[in-house]
């Protein structure tokens, strides 16, 4: 996103952005060796997602509001009643205990009942995930290829015309606060303006009563201009991280060396730059991958996009505590789960390390 | 470091050798920035923010966020009397985005300043004392970088009572962790350095060391990042302002994109209310981005991005 | 691909590459253009490829639940009035109650036992009868299950007793006279149905469809923050709805669901902003229905908290205890400015409690006691009252301190933001300080009376009887510990012996009397200032929908009704006036969006392989 205030839009603050520095990584030889690292890594994600339980628990118990009376929504309600209430939702046992029935719970994959649903949050969940994971997921494949493609060409024509206007374009959008810019096409291309007919719903997933390939076809519609907002602020980071992991390779003693042995020049760049400074690149895709689910609330929420987003704007305002701990627990892992797969794939890409 | 100082003037006293030395630094620093088009412009583009912002009082007085003395009708289009139109109050809404820009460069600074100090502070600590307390330092920096900090933020900004510290504090507390890291992989590399050594055996404590040596030499790179983090702040403050989290008596240009969709500009066609805020956004933030990509690569050539 | 080629050799691949590049940008053209042609300048009808007429109405709550024994929001009871019938409905032109599910309705002597006819030989959807024995065990569940009273228990609890004893019959006995006894807005639900259920707390009528149901309207099938569908009752004893389908569809932004109305995708728009409407005004098959409102917006004073048992809690600032203060801080509220301002002409100057749309209940203040807007008389009265300006010329409580008051307001009601603003600005002219405190959920300074003044607002039922009881000392909490009805903590005699009066009285001319004298108390008191009514502003396409039932029938409202007589009434447009195709032009361009997206993906694949034939080079 382009407001998450840890991805600065610098190379090396993308590249830094990870939960451990992978250029520390093994030197790993051998298979046992990287048995060994990915446990490591392995158990410390395990340890970061333990991590994000307890603090998704106490963090919103923080958030003002007795959820107990807004579930009562104003009506009459003695304190017995309010009593009987918080004994259901255990809100009436000692924190400790409520943490500790809350943590083994969770291990079994129970996340509580939503407050102002009356459904169990993992229902909630279930039900609004599928819809970000097809909305960041598409928005990613897009905004990787056109980033690694767009990066690849500005390293190439480094300090021509061309790689200004791709670098400035890419810093341009990513200045751009994606609500604003979501808003912007709703105006020219859902609402029309001027010669542009509204081409594209103005919000939410489909029409409904469609089945089959129909049904497909029209949540594509739906995802054209909220893949469009996210492409446009997202793929600068990636073009600028390919770049400028390029760069840095095209500037290395064994492309020196590899063009004297008379190869042509990009070949040159294509088999030894390329894959090089794709390592950077792969590991911000990841990390990335990750950010944008917890990032999407913005773009759901001026397209009307019935996903995760959406759910915990809504949770918070109660507060929905279960809901809110259960969304925050989904959005922070993502990122945990990315990250580690970033690393687990690291030593496995490097061609300096291993094979 | 780019340099080590010059091997000059051994008569002259420590401390003028030192202020001297900077001198010499700040003029090369500049030197070097002047060859970056899109760092000057940033900077160019930055100073008329500035001059803007800090002229506002003078130019458009508080005046202009009055909603009894609104001097319009209520979303008139641009014209002679209002250039951009009016707001849903009939304010003048040129006034608006130039009063709109003290709080959003305000916010935008003082919580880049934040993350950027507790950033620098852990950064520093954790790498000046190892063992246990970096271990502790660098997890909970791990642990941060993890969460999903517009996440993070917004539950922060709703959890407090709507006003601008809140926002700086919600932005602040959740940005720092890029910039610990980096710190800290930097003061590890000023440690290093055979004068530490000397400066140890000589007696300096933690505090000469970390205050006379570690962070005249992290300096530049906190500067660099804490520009960077401007860009990002403004960013964020306008997401939080527009997710309705800001204080809506006080008028900022996330706020006033926030208003503007209240109101259903979006719908309605008055694009005037909601295209200027949002340009001034960009605008800013860009050249805050363009100024720190501009000093970054001039601290750190190697990387020789931004050319 | 690579401009690059500084050794000027022969490249065999460039060629070919470039060309397969171009093929690309080609189809990417020539699919952009495709999309763009089809599409006629008339918008899309909201009806699928084979005819069905389809009622798509925005919304933009959440459905809390579908369970009507747990859902409060009004979009989720609007959508059971049309899935259940209730034992009455009101009359479309001025909400009397009429018979719905029950024909007739008469209270004993002693006004203590009501005895309905229940209509015979209506049948639930899946063809078992409707008798009153579904009527008795809905209220029954009610009154014995606590999961089940969640979110009507008001309106049984006053029954002492309800039985069946026969299928047309069912007999309610209460406890003490209650005249509302033909306004219980309660879904009966199919015993047959939900007797199974265990846990009402829990369940929520959303796994099975279509949900067996009486009413005009059939729920078909139901997606969280996507859409509800229904489909018409073809058996409905009122007749069936004549659209095919009914569908809310959700716009979680304003903006978004007019778009969507402007291009045909949705037939009905509600809760206009001012510049919306005026954008949609001059719209081609497009009405804007600009309707009285059934909500009256106020400014409530906390008049200190307390509970029945005498115990005080909040911090309500000690100075709005006074009368005269009250009186002053609403004559320094310029009402017209609001009406003129905020909502830019779509509402109307607040008066009594009740807004004028109910005529029977409708009251205006006196000449005499009228607090017009009188800024310089509002300052007197703060001089009488003793809180004087000090040197900075800030009023000064009894403390010593300057006097800020902290006004609650919703954070999702811009108008409570707007006019907060100008409460500042009005109030510090006096030398009042303001502070806007603006929460997602107010809930919680509210029930713990820890706000000075807060924007209120109700809609307002044809039967006045909760609006008003909200304000009795009866609904007070029990003690501090307990929630209780009331709104904002008044408690006062003299409305509440007019209270009593009034549900007791069974003549329809005496109590709206007696309810009129309760109104100018209220307003006397201060307590709770009525600002505006603010009008219910809605758009519908006329080439959808040719006709729609208002409620009022004169200048009334469409969405929120007190009855289902809106989507059950609506006459869709006749399909000649449609543009044609346009199913198939939505089809054409969701193709041209997938095949972009695959365009998109595709190119990426291209890439990576080219790469490595490439490299076998």
């Amino acid at each position: 996103m382009t407001a998450d205030a840890a991805s600065a839009p610098v190379d090396k603050a993308g590249g830094t952005a990870l939960a451990g520095p992978p250029a520390r990584g093994p030197r790993a030889r051998t298979g046992a060796s990287y048995l060994r690292y990915s446990a490591g890594k392995v158990g410390g994600a395990a340890v970061s997602l333990l991590a994000v339980l307890v603090t998704s628990f106490f963090l919103f118990r923080l958030v003002p509001g007795d959820p107990v009376k807004y579930m009562t929504g104003g009506r009459q309600v003695s304190a017995e009643q309010l009593a009987a209430y918080r004994r259901e939702f255990g809100l009436d046992l000692p924190l400790w205990e409520q943490f500790t029935s809350y943590c083994g719970k969770a291990l079994t994959g129970d996340l509580g009942t939503s407050y102002q649903f009356r459904a169990p949050v993992i229902d909630k969940i279930t039900e609004a995930l599928p819809n970000t994971l097809l909305l960041t997921g598409t928005a990613f494949v897009l905004y990787t290829a056109l980033g690694v493609f767009l990066g690849t060409r500005s390293a190439w024509r480094h300090g021509r015309l061309g790689d200004r206007l791709n670098t400035g374009l890419a810093l341009t959008l990513y200045s751009v606060p994606s609500f604003w810019l979501g808003l912007l096409l709703i105006i020219v291309f859902s609402v029309g303006m001027g010669p542009v007919p509204g081409l594209f719903p103005t919000g939410g997933m489909e029409s409904g009563g469609k089945e089959g390939f129909a049904y497909t076809i029209d949540v594509a519609h739906h995802l054209v201009l909220p893949v469009v907002t996210l492409v446009a602020v997202e793929y600068g980071q990636t073009l600028l991280v390919t770049r400028s992991a390029l760069l840095d390779e095209m500037g290395g003693d064994y492309l020196t060396t590899a063009r004297a042995k008379g190869l042509r020049d990009d070949l040159v760049r294509r088999r030894h730059a390329v894959p090089n400074a794709l390592l950077p690149t792969v590991t911000l895709i990841f990390v990335n991958l990750g950010r944008t689910v917890a990032g999407v609330i913005l773009v759901e929420t001026v397209f009307s996009w019935p996903g995760l987003g959406g759910l915990f704007y809504q949770a918070l305002s109660v507060p929905d505590l279960p809901l809110v701990q259960g969304l925050f627990f989904v959005f922070a892992s993502s990122v945990i789960v990315m990250n580690t797969l970033a690393d687990l794939m690291y030593p496995l890409l490097d061609p300096r390390v291993g094979r | 470091m780019t340099t080590e100082g010059t091997p000059a003037a051994a008569k002259a006293g420590p401390r003028t050798l030192a202020r001297q030395r900077r001198r010499h630094l700040a003029v090369r620093f500049w030197k070097r920035y002047r060859t970056h088009r899109a760092g000057l412009v940033g900077l160019a583009a930055l100073v008329l923010f500035a001059l803007v912002a800090s002229a506002a009082p003078l130019v458009v007085g508080s005046d202009v966020s009055s909603v009894t003395g609104a001097p319009g009708r209520p979303l008139e289009s641009p014209s002679g009397e209002f250039p951009l139109g009016t707001d849903r109050f009939g304010r003048d809404l040129l006034g608006l985005v130039v009063w709109g820009s003290r709080v959003s460069l305000l916010v935008g600074l003082l919580a880049a300043v934040l993350s950027v100090a507790i950033g620098a502070l852990v950064g520093i600590t954790a790498g000046h004392f190892r063992g246990a307390y970096a271990t502790v330092m660098m997890r909970i920096t791990d642990w941060f970088l993890v969460m999903p900090a517009l996440v993070l933020a917004i539950a922060l900004a709703s959890v407090m009572s709507r006003s601008l510290g809140t926002i700086v504090l919600a932005i602040g507390v959740t940005s720092w962790p890029t910039t610990a890291r980096l710190v800290r992989a930097q003061t590890l590399a000023v440690e290093s350095r055979p004068y530490i050594e000397r400066a140890k055996a000589l007696g300096g404590g933690h505090w000469h060391i970390m205050t006379r040596h570690v962070l005249p030499n992290v300096m530049p790179l906190v500067l660099a990042q804490t520009t960077l983090m401007i860009s990002s702040s403004i960013l964020t403050e306008a997401t939080l302002a527009f997710l309705g989290l800001g204080d809506p008596t006080v008028v900022s240009w996330g706020g006033l994109l926030q208003e503007a969709r209240e109101a259903g500009a979006v719908s309605s066609g008055a694009w005037w209310y909601l295209v200027p805020p949002g340009v001034a956004i960009a605008v800013v933030a860009l050249a805050f981005t363009l100024c720190g990509r501009a000093v970054e690569s001039v601290l750190n050539p190697r990387l020789g991005v931004a050319r | 691909m690579n401009p690059q080629d500084q050794h000027g050799r022969g490249h065999p691949r460039a060629k070919n590459r470039r060309s397969r590049v171009l093929g690309l940008l080609a189809a990417a053209i020539t699919l952009w253009a495709g999309l763009a042609t089809p599409l006629d300048p008339a918008p899309q009808r909201a009806e699928a490829a084979d005819g069905r007429k389809v009622l798509t109405v925005a919304v933009a709550q959440s459905v809390d639940s579908l369970s009507p024994f747990l859902a409060t929001r009004l979009v989720s009871t609007s959508i059971h009035r049309l899935m259940y019938e209730y034992l009455t409905n009101y009359d479309p032109k001025d909400a009397h109650a009429i018979p719905g599910l029950a024909t007739k309705w008469t209270p004993s002597a002693d006004k203590l036992t009501w005895t309905y006819t229940i209509r015979s030989g209506t049948k639930w959807s899946d063809g078992k009868p409707v008798t009153a024995e579904d009527a008795a065990w809905t209220f029954n569940t009610m009154m014995t299950d606590e999961g089940a009273a969640t979110a009507n228990a008001s309106y049984v609890a006053n029954f002492r007793k309800v039985t069946a004893p026969s299928p047309t019959k069912l007999v309610i006995e209460l406890k003490k006279p209650q005249a509302t006894m033909a306004a219980l807005d309660v879904s009966i639900v199919p015993k047959h149905i939900w007797q199974g259920v265990t846990d009402f707390s829990k369940f929520n009528n959303d796994k099975s469809f279509p949900i067996v149901g009486n009413g005009p309207f059939v729920l078909t099938g139901y997606k969280p923050d996507s859409y509800v569908r229904l489909e018409p009752n073809k058996d409905f004893w009122r007749g069936a709805p004549k659209f095919d389908e009914l569908v809310f569809k959700y716009y979680k932004d304003g903006d978004a669901a007019v778009a969507a109305l402007r291009k045909g995708e949705v037939s009905f728009v509600s809760g206009l902003t001012p510049a919306q409407s005026a954008s949609l005004e001059n719209q081609e098959n497009i009405k804007v229905n600009d309707a009285p409102g059934r909500r009256f917006y106020a400014l409530a004073t906390n008049p200190g908290a307390r509970s029945k048992d005498g115990k005080r809690f909040g911090d309500g600032h000690e100075s709005l205890l006074d009368e005269k203060v009250r009186h002053a801080l609403f004559m320094a509220v310029d009402r017209e400015t609001i009406i003129d301002k905020v909502f830019q002409g779509h509402a109307v100057e607040g008066q009594g409690y009740i807004p004028p749309r109910f005529s029977t209940y409708f009251w205006k203040p006196s000449a005499s006691q009228e607090l017009a807007y009188d800024p310089a008389k509002a300052a007197q009265l703060l001089d009488e009252a003793g809180y004087k300006k000090n040197g900075d010329g800030r009023r000064v409580g009894k403390n010593g301190k300057p006097i800020t008051y902290r006004v609650l307001c919703h954070a999702t009601e811009p108008n409570d933001k707007a006019v907060g603003q100008y409460l500042k600005e009005w109030w510090g002219r006096l030398g009042i300080g303001v502070t806007l405190n603006c929460l997602d959920n107010v809930t919680d300074p509210w029930l713990a009376g820890t706000y000075d003044l807060a924007f209120d607002g109700w809609s307002v039922n044809p039967d006045p009887d909760f609006v008003l009881s909200i304000h009795t000392c009866d609904a007070l909490p029990a003690t501090p510990d307990d929630v209780g009805a009331t709104d904002n903590f008044i408690c006062d005699k003299k409305y509440d012996d007019l209270y009593r009066r009034q549900l007791a009285e069974y003549d329809p001319a005496e109590r709206a009397d007696i309810v009129k004298q309760m109104e100018s108390r209220l307003y006397d008191t201060g307590y709770m200032n009525v600002m505006a009514y603010p009008n219910a502003v809605e758009a519908y396409r006329t080439d959808q929908i040719k006709s729609i039932q208002t409620m009022p029938e004169d200048a009334g409202n469409i969405y929120g009704q007190d009855g289902y007589w809106s989507w059950w009434s609506a006459v869709p447009a006749a399909s000649g006036e449609s543009s044609g195709g346009s199913g198939s032009t939505g089809v054409v361009i969701g193709v041209g969006a997938g095949v972009v997206v695959l365009a998109g993906a595709g190119v990426f694949l291209a890439m990576r392989r080219r790469s490595t034939a490439e490299d076998r080079e």
